[in-house]
């Protein structure tokens, strides 16, 4: 399948900025053709990942990088990060309601594609209509 | 900002209401917590939490809502929530959560 665009996002490990990579997704899958149910979801997911990533840099900061890869029919989101404590972000998470979430709304998840910088990697199909 | 979060609470003789609206986030989930706790701690009935003004909310508001209803059952009270989005009830359906709280 071949790849058409690349947007990347880049955000220092604040709270207040998740709102921008949930507002940069909800733009790329609008443009793509998901509806509006599905492009709440991609937000939900994208949401989640920044959350935990922000919990896991505690006081230290840093930053993280988000990747969108529009395709034909797939988006793929990709975050990245040089953090301390990036990895596998999800694994010591208390309560799972994040990876729960994440796993439903999204169509493939991939939890620890690297050991160290590329922390996780999750694709969405749009539905052909019948 | 449509996205800003507002919380009003209206008392009736022991009954709670909440009104939320706007989006919860991480960024926002303390302050949520805060007022939402509160609410519950000073209500002696029940509490109903009017979600028709909410149009986000993610995990982080998810937590908020459970530690309300813990405090609330302390004291055999419940929490329900009444006019909730589709799209923000699936994450009560998703996380089984829907079977814990009274969702009109």
């Amino acid at each position: 399948m071949e790849l058409n665009d690349k947007i990347t996002l880049s955000l220092p490990c604040k709270a207040e900025y998740v709102s921008v990579a949930r507002l940069t997704a909800a733009g790329v899958a609008y443009r793509m053709g998901f509806d509006i149910d599905t492009v709440e979801d991609i937000k939900v997911a994208v949401s989640e990942v920044c959350s935990r990533l922000i919990n896991v840099s505690g006081k230290n900061n840093g930053g993280y990088e988000i990747l969108y890869e529009v395709y034909g029919s797939k988006l793929i989101i990709t975050f990245s990060s040089d953090i301390e404590r990036a990895g596998c972000i999800f694994e010591d998470d208390e309560d799972g309601l994040g990876v729960s979430i994440i796993k439903a709304f999204m169509d493939e998840v991939e939890f620890c594609p690297d050991s160290r910088e590329r922390i996780l990697s999750m694709t969405k199909y749009i539905e052909e209509k019948s | 900002m449509s996205g800003e979060l507002i919380v009003k609470a209206e008392y009736s003789e022991k009954d709670a209401e909440i009104f939320v609206s706007g989006e919860i986030d991480i960024y926002n989930a303390q302050q949520f917590k805060e007022k939402i706790y509160r609410i519950v701690e000073n209500s002696t009935g029940d509490v109903s939490i009017d979600c028709s003004g909410l149009n986000y909310m993610d995990s982080t508001g998810l937590g908020v809502f459970v530690g309300a209803l813990k405090k609330a059952r302390q004291n055999e009270r419940n929490i329900h929530i009444i006019n909730i989005k589709d799209h923000i009830k699936k994450l009560f359906v998703i996380t089984g959560l829907d079977k814990l709280f009274i969702i009109h």
